[in-house]
């Protein structure tokens, strides 16, 4: 989902793919989870584009506020 | 000042509990649990102060002073011990925290049980340091200026014993500590 974020909310399997650093295998199984969690969208006609949805934009910002609590205190999530 | 102390506590452990919600992070549990440990500490001392001061302070009510300064500092005690549990989790250090037995009795305030919290905040306040000096982020710093006020205001309750005039300086470290607390909620939780 940062992939996506970074990438203007729009990101193709293999930008995905070199950005977070995954094997093909993992990466359809997250983004299938991804997709079913209506966290993110395929969109694009000839070509498969991801994107985040609202509720996935939204929490992208709430983590980005734990991400930052918890560094506060020097814990990493 | 000790009830405004309390409220930021208590607001501190629900962004931790919204955080443990979100990201499933056993360390942010222990923060919460720790911050809820230190409001509810502090709101029964605050209200065991009042009753104190309503009653004009009758000596029928000191063991009711004496209580609620129990109650804050177990959980305290409690509270600061989790998250020196907390930093030493994250490591996965080998560790055990012994907590001595303490015996269930009214404590009034001493030399003792001060020097236990100073130990356990100038750990916590040393891991901070340590957190911020990595990262070189406002947020670390406000946590660190945070832990690092409530070690003095420790100091100050401890040489009150000896002094009278550390008390109210004591309250005023405290509350400043738990200020930078919440002004590091605050920038946390600005809109992107």
């Amino acid at each position: 989902m940062h992939v996506i974020q970074r990438e203007n909310n729009e990101a193709k399997p293999t930008r995905i793919l070199y950005g977070a650093n995954l094997s093909h295998d993992r990466l359809i199984k997250y983004l299938d989870e991804l997709k079913a969690l209506g966290v993110i969208q395929e969109t694009g006609t000839d070509d498969k584009v991801y994107s985040l949805t609202q509720k996935g934009i939204e929490f992208m910002n709430n983590f980005r506020k734990v991400e930052s609590f918890a560094s506060a205190f020097g814990f990493k999530i | 000042m000790e009830f405004i102390a309390s409220v930021i506590a208590i607001a501190v452990a629900y962004q931790a509990l919204r955080g443990y919600n979100l990201s499933k992070e056993r360390t942010l549990l222990y923060l919460n649990l720790s911050f809820v440990l230190i409001g509810a500490g502090l709101l029964v001392d605050g209200l065991s102060d009042l009753i104190v001061l309503l009653a004009r302070g009758e000596r029928g009510f000191l063991f009711v002073f004496n209580l609620g300064y129990t109650i804050n500092f177990l959980a305290q005690l409690l509270a600061y011990g989790l998250l020196v549990f907390a930093y030493l989790y994250q490591t996965r250090s080998p560790s055990s925290i012994a907590l001595a037995a303490l015996p269930v009795m009214f404590i009034q305030r001493n030399t003792l049980t001060e020097l236990i919290l100073i130990f356990l905040l100038v750990y916590v306040a040393t891991q901070t340091a340590m957190n911020y000096s990595a990262n070189k982020n406002v947020n670390a710093l406000l946590v660190f200026g945070a832990f690092a006020s409530l070690s003095i205001a420790h100091l100050f309750f401890l040489l009150y014993i000896l002094i009278p005039t550390f008390f109210p300086l004591a309250h005023i470290a405290q509350l400043f500590g738990f200020l930078l607390l919440l002004a590091m909620l605050l920038r946390v939780n600005q809109p992107a």
